[in-house]
């Protein structure tokens, strides 16, 4: 219960900026706790950075932008070396992926080389300059935006890298109410301006290791698998989820299960938290297309046919 | 063709009933052409609509027939399903002789093989109509309209009887008529054929095929207008009175027995009468080894007047009452059929009847033509059990009256008879106790009661022989004429009486009980002669229950002035001794006959009203069944009430629950979660309760938290979501 609370502070703090995205939010928090990495996709303008800096400013860490542009260099993302004339040696001057929280705007708009120097950073917790492995700070979140794909002058990011996102998400526009709510509040002040801490980041470190405690029953694992096995026996589906996603799928839902104040979880969490995870996993034939038919279409059908476990698994 | 997609489950059932349909077809068609291998046929028609069903491949299914064809017919004549070289050379060949036979038009020359293979393709053919009506037109009345005047008309020209078949033919058929409109329904309002709510929707119509069938049943029936067209076709053509003796019922001539006895439903005559009585007609006396003649030096023929006693009537005690029987006659005969005891004939416009001692025929006269209604009186006749008991053969010595007549049996008769008879005797002193032996003889040995395939004796062969020793099946002729011919066997005067058996009782017009007498119950039984007590009727055919007002007159011995008091008690104890096994003896009697009434006799007399008992049971179960929503739930409430209160338990319950939610109809998909499901749940019923269970459940399932739960609130609740879902 402790944990839900302290959670449940974060929610809340972030709520106060970003009206109506308590989803966004949860699935944010979500990944931050599975000790995973978010893929914002939507248009500009509809509060990515503000939902990155509140999370940020909640959890008192260090939050760091990199505005991705097509000459960004891969040194401009990790850090460089630089001559030090007095001490007669290389000082190493880290770049902004040196941080806690990290905002990579517009990823798909830089060279595939500055892109891919960001995403091993994601997936090591290190980097390597100048043959030197240097540790990450934990905790480590990136949260990356990535324009529509069908924009002008984008880089695609790789299959293989969008694999090192836990989620994929759209932001979507607030509903009217919550706009006007949004205009009300920023009249007269900055609200971001105005948050405080709700937890520190040891205590986001210690919330980080108890998601490990979370218990999947091994129907629930059966289920994750069956739902991923299905991806890949689906007709449309050129590249199904691999055992990658089905575990990050687990891992997303410890943590989705913890937010939601329980120490198990549950077939529900999965069905909730499988789009996000699978959507961005899978690679669909033309076919699909032509018949336009999408992933997440798939993912739903797949849900709606799976069986979902609800009996004591037997006991061999 | 157009072919919607039907469910294959609702194809099945088409496919079932229409089977059902073509076995009332080929039944007839194998029974009256003495063809056999009824089944070969009827799995040829199966397999058929089994491959239809799971939709293989013409070519495959065509091969499939193809071989069972050949294979059948190989077996049919060859007696072996695997081909030699040599059958097979020899079953080509005769197919190629036919062939030409057949581009000749010799139709009369094909051999059976070729025949059968005909009527395979025949089969086919008619499978391919079905199918055609059951997937394209979806109705089949015509085949159903071709299949009652089919069966109608067999049963109306040939000995074969559809009595069943019939009803059968009707209900499946109005049922599948009823189910194809349905399914034309649905398509028309392009609604999907769902198996399940297309059960639901011929509930009413199956409900309403077999009330309205059970309601027909049991109702009463009006008369054929038109009575059996066949003896009256007959009649027209040959400009004679009808009766043809293939068919059973009344016929004077006897003289060869055995044959199939063939039912026939006509009504004889309705007779009201307070009590069963055996209708006798006439007596024979002279056995021929193949059937019987009345044989007389000299008729003795008294005039007796109707509508006053008979001549020699006894008088009436004070304390009786005469009873009385009003027959209704629905065939003319000359003569009259009448009760034991008979003292009295009323009769319109008769005058006087001639009664004939020789063979106990009551005749009208020539000029009064035939026997019209008329009513009886009679008075049945008591046997005194003592005096019956007391009947010795050497009493026979003193009888006045000429019994050599019934004492006659041919010279041919074999001896294994006469010695049969003896030995059942051997053990019994009286004469009655004798005559009963033999009349339970038939019951305990192996005999069975039959009226088709009954043996015809040849030339050399004696009917009671025959019948005793070789067939051991048979109707009421065996029987009774056997008992005759083994009583004469062992000097027991005995005669063979004809008439019809009581009948079955039915309420008339007027809604009286009344018993009908159809020619199905021509009958033949025996009349013994006891010394001092005169021809008593006995009746040893399996099946029946005779008739005899046995006097169990032990009492009477104590008013015996002549009996010395002193032996009064020793006599009594001795009678009372044999009386005990007499009776046990008589109860076991009519335990066994009731016993030896075949399961197929019991069901050919009770058919209809098995099948409305199980009809009311199928429809009863449908309906407990049906509405288990309503009362299960009370019944496991109970029943898990004093489980444990622990996680296993409560997983059962939560089980049951979800079960009991489908059966109202708030199904899970099987992709929705339980918290999902429990929303919707809580939506329809109100309240949080399937939330709650919900969640205690999946901290089990999921959780492994199998303890620190309220159970018993959990208990609760439960009931409390059961009782909803029941109500």
């Amino acid at each position: 219960m402790m944990h839900k609370e302290m959670i449940e502070r974060v929610l809340v703090n972030i709520d106060r900026v970003m009206i109506g995205k308590r989803d966004i939010a949860e699935l944010s928090m979500t990944a931050l706790l599975a000790g995973g990495h978010v893929l914002l996709e939507d248009v500009p303008g509809v509060g990515k950075t503000m939902m990155v800096k509140a999370l940020a400013k909640s959890i008192s860490a260090d939050f760091k932008r990199i505005q991705f542009t097509p000459d960004l260099l891969p040194s401009d993302v990790l850090g460089v070396s630089i001559y030090n004339p007095k001490e007669l040696a290389f000082e190493f001057r880290p770049g902004p992926i040196m941080g806690n929280i990290i905002l990579a705007d517009e990823i798909n708009r830089t060279s595939p080389k500055t892109q891919s120097a960001l995403l091993e950073g994601m997936e090591e917790s290190s980097v390597t300059i100048d043959g030197e492995t240097m540790m990450i700070p934990q905790p480590f979140f990136v949260m990356a935006t990535q324009n529509p794909i069908e924009y002008e002058g984008t880089y695609p990011l790789p299959e293989a890298q969008l694999d090192r996102f836990l989620f994929k998400l759209k932001m979507g526009y607030p509903s009217t109410k919550d706009e006007v709510e949004i205009l009300n509040r920023a009249e007269k002040r900055v609200p971001i301006e105005e948050l405080t801490t709700a937890i520190t980041l040891e205590e986001l470190v210690s919330l980080q290791k108890a998601v490990k405690d979370v218990a999947v029953d091994v129907t629930i694992k059966t289920y994750i698998v069956e739902c991923a096995t299905q991806t890949r026996n689906n007709p449309f589906v050129y590249l199904g989820v691999s055992p990658r996603g089905s575990l990050a799928l687990m891992k997303a839902c410890q943590a989705y299960a913890m937010i939601k104040g329980r120490d198990y979880v549950i077939p529900d969490d999965v069905q909730y938290l499988a789009p996000y995870v699978f959507d961005h996993r899978m690679i669909l034939k033309p076919e699909a297309k032509y018949e336009g038919v999408t992933a997440l279409e798939i993912i739903e059908r797949i849900l709606t046919k799976v069986r979902v476990p609800i009996e004591m698994a037997k006991v061999k | 063709m157009t072919e919607n997609k039907i469910d294959w489950k609702l194809l099945a059932l088409f496919y079932g009933l229409t089977f059902m349909l073509i076995r009332e077809w080929l039944v007839p068609i194998i029974e009256l052409t003495n063809t056999g291998h009824l089944w070969l046929f009827l799995a040829f028609v199966g397999i058929a609509f089994i491959l239809t069903l799971i939709k293989v491949s013409w070519l495959i299914s065509t091969v499939l027939k193809v071989v069972y064809v050949f294979l059948t017919i190989h077996y049919i004549f060859y007696d072996k399903i695997t081909p030699t070289k040599e059958t097979l050379s020899s079953l080509v060949s005769d197919l190629i002789s036919n062939a030409q036979i057949i581009f000749n038009g010799y139709w009369d020359e094909i051999t059976d093989p070729f025949r059968t293979l005909m009527f395979f393709l025949l089969l086919w053919m008619a499978t391919y109509l079905v199918r055609y009506w059951i997937e394209v037109r979806k109705n089949i009345f015509l085949f159903y309209l071709m299949t009652i005047i089919f069966i109608t008309i067999i049963d109306t020209f040939s000995p074969f009887s559809a009595n069943t078949s019939i009803v059968r033919i009707m209900l499946i058929g109005l049922l599948l008529l009823g189910l194809l409109s349905i399914r034309r329904l649905n398509e028309r309002h392009e609604r999907p054929d769902s198996f399940n709510t297309f059960i639901l929707l011929s509930t009413p119509l199956l409900v309403m095929i077999l009330f309205s069938g059970a309601l027909a049943n049991i109702m009463p029936k009006l008369e054929p207008i038109w009575k059996d067209p066949v003896p009256f076709l007959q009649a027209f053509v040959n400009g004679e009175g009808a009766g043809g003796s293939a068919k059973s019922g009344y016929d004077s001539d006897d003289t060869a027995l055995g044959g199939s006895f063939v039912q026939d439903d006509q009504i004889v005559f309705e007779a009201k009468v307070a009590t069963k009585q055996y209708w006798k007609i006439e007596t024979k006396n002279t056995y021929t080894t193949k059937g019987w003649l009345q044989k007389t030096a000299e008729d003795i023929v008294k005039v007796l007047p109707t509508g006053s006693d008979f001549e020699g009537a006894e008088e009436i005690p004070a304390d009786v009452s005469v009873s009385t029987a009003q027959l209704e006659m629905k065939e003319k005969f000359p003569f009259i059929v009448y009760p034991y005891g008979i003292r009295r004939v009323t009769m319109d416009g008769v005058e006087e009847l001639k009664y004939r001692e020789t063979n106990g025929s009551y005749r009208l006269n020539v000029n009064d033509g035939e026997a019209k209604n008329y009513s009886m009186e009679f008075l049945a006749d008591t046997y005194s059990m003592k005096r019956l008991r007391d009947t010795v053969m050497d009493d026979y010595a003193s009888v006045e009256e000429d019994l050599s007549q019934y004492l006659q049996l041919p010279p041919e008769l074999p001896d294994r008879v006469r010695f049969l008879a003896s030995e059942i005797v051997a053990k019994h002193e009286s004469v009655y106790e004798k005559t009963k032996a033999i009349e339970r003889y038939f019951g305990r040995n192996g005999f069975v009661y039959a009226q088709t395939d009954i043996a015809v004796p040849s030339e050399d062969e004696d009917y009671v022989d025959q019948f005793l020793f070789d067939t051991k099946k048979g109707y009421c002729d065996n029987y009774s004429t056997s008992m005759v011919v083994m009583l004469r066997a062992i000097d027991i005067p005995a005669r063979w009486v004809k008439g019809f058996a009581p009948g079955e009782t039915i309420k008339n017009k007027d809604g009286e009980k009344v018993y009908r007498v159809t020619n199905n119950e021509a009958h033949s039984w025996v009349e013994a002669y006891m010394p001092g007590v005169g021809w008593m009727p006995f009746e040893p055919t399996i099946g029946f229950v005779g008739q005899n007002n046995i006097d169990y007159d032990i009492e009477l011995d104590r008013d015996d002035p002549e009996t010395p008091a002193k032996k009064e008690q020793e006599k009594k104890k001795e009678q009372e001794k044999k009386k005990q096994p007499e009776k046990k003896e008589l109860e076991k009697k009519k335990k066994k006959e009731k016993e030896s009434l075949s399961y197929e006799q019991l069901f050919k007399k009770y058919w209809w009203r098995i099948i409305t008992v199980i009809s009311v049971l199928v429809i009863a179960s449908i309906v407990i069944y049906s509405k288990r929503s309503q009362w299960l739930p009370i019944v496991l409430i109970q029943r898990h009430r004093s489980d444990k209160n622990e996680w296993r338990s409560f997983a059962k319950s939560y089980t049951i629950l979800l079960r009991q939610l489908d059966l109202v109809g708030l199904k899970r998909a099987q992709g929705k979660t339980l918290s999902d499901f429990a929303r919707e749940v809580d939506t329809y019923y109100g309240g949080t309760r399937m939330r709650r269970l919900t969640s205690a459940y999946e901290k089990g399932l999921y959780g492994r938290q199998t303890t620190e739960q309220d159970w018993l609130n959990l208990k609760e609740v439960w009931e409390d979501l059961m009782k909803r879902t029941a109500g």
